[in-house]
């Protein structure tokens, strides 16, 4: 194949699919919490693959793919910290104990 | 101008409509005073009917006026009026007086009761639709009123609607002549779809009928069907099964509607479209082997009853079926003066029945008697009535059956023969009553207050229909047919003296029969019933026709409703049911979606997203596909 | 369609690549379906260093520097310090839903296929040369100082932001 760009985004795709799949069918929070940052992974993938084979190649995909990446670490932490406040409040870290938003 | 009062008319049947609804707003207050104003409104339509009569004696032409445009469809309109004939104003005459005589005789019967505004009010909106019936201008608006008579009687049967017998009579009445009506009902589609322009007034269908307009298979059928409704209502075999039971109402309605004027709707029917029947000799044949029978059906049944209004309700049924005989011999003028006969000895004879129960409180004759001297009044106008009905010289009723029978000596000796047996049943049957209420000893004791003469309010009303029932005859013999030549047109001139004197044979045998088992006891009452015990219980039970229908037509018709209603309640109710618990459902189904689950929002926000997706991009792509 | 695959791995770039993705993906579906979380959190750490791979093989090092050191080191033990601070003694059991799971894989595969249709429907423009210069810290350096010095700026606050919000969440409360 001349061009590799398809397969990197084919690439980026599986992975966000999957971590959709996890991030809405897991019970445990946490492990919704990592499958967010694999998607967040895969559309990094995208820019990368896009800065270097994408029509205007240039560097601003690999800027960007950095502030998504710092934007990432920062929402995990926060992320975390909720969690950990939560598991005081009910005891447990089931996301389907956390169901006040119902009605 | 000439028809001055024919053109006021239309006052004849407002009085008592006026009455009903001054009765429907105010009677509960009004009360006893009810019947003040049935009375007079009554009043007033006999005043006004009188003087129509007296002007249309010397009148040639009808009147008619038929200018209010009742429905316009198309380029047709049916239109509404009133119509004064020679017949016409005689019916008039007849039904306000009976009427006014039964107003003034209810308000001393209906005395104690509490609903009596409801029954002024009911009578008089029954008098309204009957004179309404009676000078309709075509056929739909008589078919109008025709259906409100038969709700008023529904009404009035079922007066004391607390006593199942007359709920069930009530029913019975409304639904026996309901199926004569529907006969009548396609009888006026035939004739709108047959008649040249659509026209349903009399006057455009005796034209239409003597030039022949409509073919004579056409004609049979439509004259067949207009005598159905009037076997409906007018009580003939086989219909006949609800008159006795609407017995159950009140003596002054039995009076009035079911032996003067609601019975006779169906023989002044048939009078008024004659002229479909003259053009059909198989529908006159039918009419009168239909009334011939009827006569002496009715008349065997009434020898074997007990109760004193049953026996006057087949005697009702037997003259009207010597009514519809005439009719149907061609002897049309014979048939309305036995009309005009009958409704004043027949209500007398009830309204003296009436007299009679309303003192001893009892209806079985068996268990009256003695009654002659303690009610003077009352027995000899029922004594009077009972030989008009005999047809006793010179009485009126002598008069109208010999100018029946005469004819049907000329017609058919078959006809005179079976109505000659039917006057000797009458009479016989008539002498029983008679002699077992009035004469010898009270068979049981009367209970309460000793039986003594009804009040005056009731006791007028008798005198003055005894005296035209001796009276009335006479603008009809052999000698003097006046009646004929303004009714009808052509006289019958000849006498014939056989007739006369062989119906009068036939009266007093069966007058002196009646003496000797009941008076005298020469002949033991249960002479015939001890032997053949199978035919008095033939006849005591009305031949068991009720029986029949009952198994016939009201088992399987019941059943079919019940099936029906099975289905309505589980196809009909169920498909309404599933779409309702369909949409239940579907409404739970989408509430359990909001549990507070973030991943199920997730899920379903991503469902959203793909078909947006799809929908929105991909029909770019189908379509070019 | 076996001559493209030979095609394909002929290249040595290529075949990198490939055996990169297949360890990215394999481990990424370990990820979903093994039982214990901390195997979970493993694998993901898996994934994270096949894509600082597949980053040095886009020419962006720095990225996959950076990937390394964040993702792979400070996100993982972040994850773990939760899973710590969350304690469950018992196994995690997945609850039994499956209309849920099935209509939830059957969208996430539908979301894929749609994707993978509008891929394999465009046509990319030939890349005409990508410059990425010597040393891409330096590149990437100028570029940041440069002309994206505000959004730099602004994520430094984002960050303070979070970690003084997170301190306060996760605070013991005192009495």
């Amino acid at each position: 194949m001349d061009n590799i760009l398809p397969s990197y985004l084919i690439l980026g795709a599986i992975l966000f699919c999957i971590g959709l799949y996890g991030a809405l069918a897991k019970k445990n929070a946490i492990i919704v919490l990592l499958s967010v940052e694999l998607m967040l992974n895969a559309c990094n993938l995208n820019f990368i693959a896009f800065a270097k084979y994408g029509p205007v190649p240039s560097l601003n995909g690999q800027i960007f793919s950095l502030f998504n990446i710092a934007v990432a670490a920062a929402e995990a932490a926060v992320g975390v910290a909720i969690l950990i406040a939560l598991f005081r409040q009910k005891g447990t870290s089931d996301v389907v104990d956390m169901d006040s938003m119902r009605h | 101008m000439e028809s001055t009062y024919a053109q006021l008319a239309w006052i004849v049947p407002l009085a008592p409509l006026i009455a009903f609804l001054i009765l429907l707003a105010v009677g509960r207050q009004l009360n006893r005073y009810s019947a003040h104003i049935g009375f007079i409104a009554s009043l007033v339509s006999f005043i006004f009917s009188i003087l129509i009569l007296i002007e249309r004696l010397g009148e040639e032409t009808n009147y008619t006026w038929n200018d209010w445009d009742w429905l316009s469809v198309g380029g047709l309109s049916l239109q509404m009026g009133f119509e004064i004939t020679n017949l016409n104003a005689l019916m008039l005459v007849i039904v306000t007086g009976v009427s006014m005589l039964v107003n003034l005789y209810s308000a001393g019967y209906m005395k104690n009761d509490d609903r009596i505004h409801v029954f002024f009010s009911y009578v008089a909106l029954f008098t309204f639709s009957m004179l309404g019936l009676v000078i309709s201008e075509n056929i739909l608006e008589l078919y109008i009123f025709w259906e409100l008579v038969g709700v008023c009687s529904f009404l009035l049967v079922g007066f004391w609607y607390f006593k199942p017998e007359a709920k069930a009579a009530a029913k019975k009445a409304f639904i026996v002549t309901r199926i004569g009506d529907v006969g009548l009902f396609i009888a006026i589609l035939l004739l709108f779809w047959y008649m040249p322009g659509h026209q349903l007034s009399f006057s455009a269908i005796h034209n239409a009928l003597s030039e022949g307009a409509i073919s004579s298979g056409i004609v049979t059928l439509i004259a067949i069907l207009i005598f159905v409704g009037a076997i409906g209502k007018s009580g003939q075999f086989p219909l006949h099964t609800w008159l006795p039971d609407a017995m159950e109402g009140p003596t002054p309605i039995s009076a009035l509607i079911h032996a003067a004027t609601m019975v006779a709707a169906g023989v002044y029917l048939v009078a008024v479209t004659y002229p479909v029947f003259e053009a059909s000799a198989t529908a006159l044949t039918v009419v009168a082997i239909v009334g011939a029978f009827t006569a002496l059906f009715a008349a065997t049944i009434g020898i074997a009853q007990n109760d004193i209004k049953r026996v006057l309700a087949y005697s009702t049924v037997s003259q009207l079926g010597y009514m519809m005989l005439a009719l149907g011999i061609g002897a049309q003028v014979a048939g309305i003066f036995h009309l005009f006969t009958h409704a004043f000895f027949k209500a007398l004879l009830f309204l003296a029945a009436g007299s009679v129960i309303h003192m001893v409180h009892k209806q079985n004759i068996n268990e009256m008697g003695g009654l002659g001297k303690r009610m003077k009044i009352t027995a000899w106008t029922f004594g009077i009535g009972a030989l008009a009905l005999s047809g006793i010289f010179p009485l009126a009723g002598f008069w109208s059956k010999d100018a029946i029978l005469a004819v049907a000596y000329d017609e058919n000796p078959l006809y005179f023969a079976v109505g000659l047996i039917a006057a000797f049943f009458t009479a016989f049957y008539m002498a029983r009553v008679f002699f077992l209420v009035f004469a010898g000893k009270p068979r049981t004791p009367y209970e309460g207050q000793e039986p003594k003469e009804s009040p005056a309010v009731m006791t007028i009303p008798l005198i003055l229909l005894a005296i035209m029932a001796v009276v009335a005859g006479f603008v009809f013999t052999p000698f003097n047919p006046w009646l004929g030549e303004w009714l009808g047109g052509a006289a019958e001139e000849h006498v014939n003296w056989t007739v006369m004197i062989l119906s009068n044979v036939v009266g007093l045998l069966g007058i002196g029969l009646g003496y000797l088992m009941y008076k005298k006891g020469s002949i033991a009452r249960d002479a015939v019933s001890s032997r053949v015990p199978a035919l008095y219980n033939l006849v005591h039970n009305k031949y068991y026709i009720d029986e029949l229908y009952q198994l016939i037509v009201v088992v399987p018709l019941k059943a079919l409703g019940d099936l029906l209603s099975l289905f309505d309640r589980y196809v009909v109710d169920g498909v309404v049911k599933l779409a309702a618990g369909s949409a239940l459902y579907v409404g739970r189904l989408g509430s359990r979606l909001q549990n507070g689950q973030l991943q199920g929002y997730g899920l379903v926000s991503l469902v959203g997203i793909l078909l947006l997706m799809v929908l929105l991009v991909g029909r770019r792509f189908f379509h070019v596909g | 369609m076996i001559d493209n695959l030979l095609d394909f791995l002929s290249d040595g770039e290529n075949i990198v690549f490939a055996i990169l993705a297949v360890i990215m993906i394999s481990s990424s579906v370990f990820m979903i379906s093994f039982t214990k979380v901390v195997h979970m959190v493993v694998s993901l750490a898996l994934v994270f260093l096949s894509a600082a791979g597949l980053y040095v093989l886009l020419e962006a090092e720095f990225v996959a520097f950076v990937q390394v050191l964040i993702y792979a080191g400070a996100i993982t033990i972040l994850m773990i310090f939760g899973i710590m601070m969350t304690r469950h003694d018992k196994q995690d059991e997945e609850p039994k839903r499956p209309f849920y799971n099935v209509l939830l894989f059957v969208g996430a595969f539908a979301l894929f296929g749609v994707i993978f249709f509008a891929i394999q429907d465009t046509t990319f423009a030939p890349s005409y040369g990508f410059e990425p210069g010597l040393d891409n810290t330096r590149e990437i350096g100028l570029l940041l100082y440069r002309e994206y010095v505000i959004p730099f700026e602004l994520v430094s606050v984002l960050l303070t932001v979070a970690f003084i919000g997170s301190i306060v969440m996760a605070k013991r409360e005192e009495e």
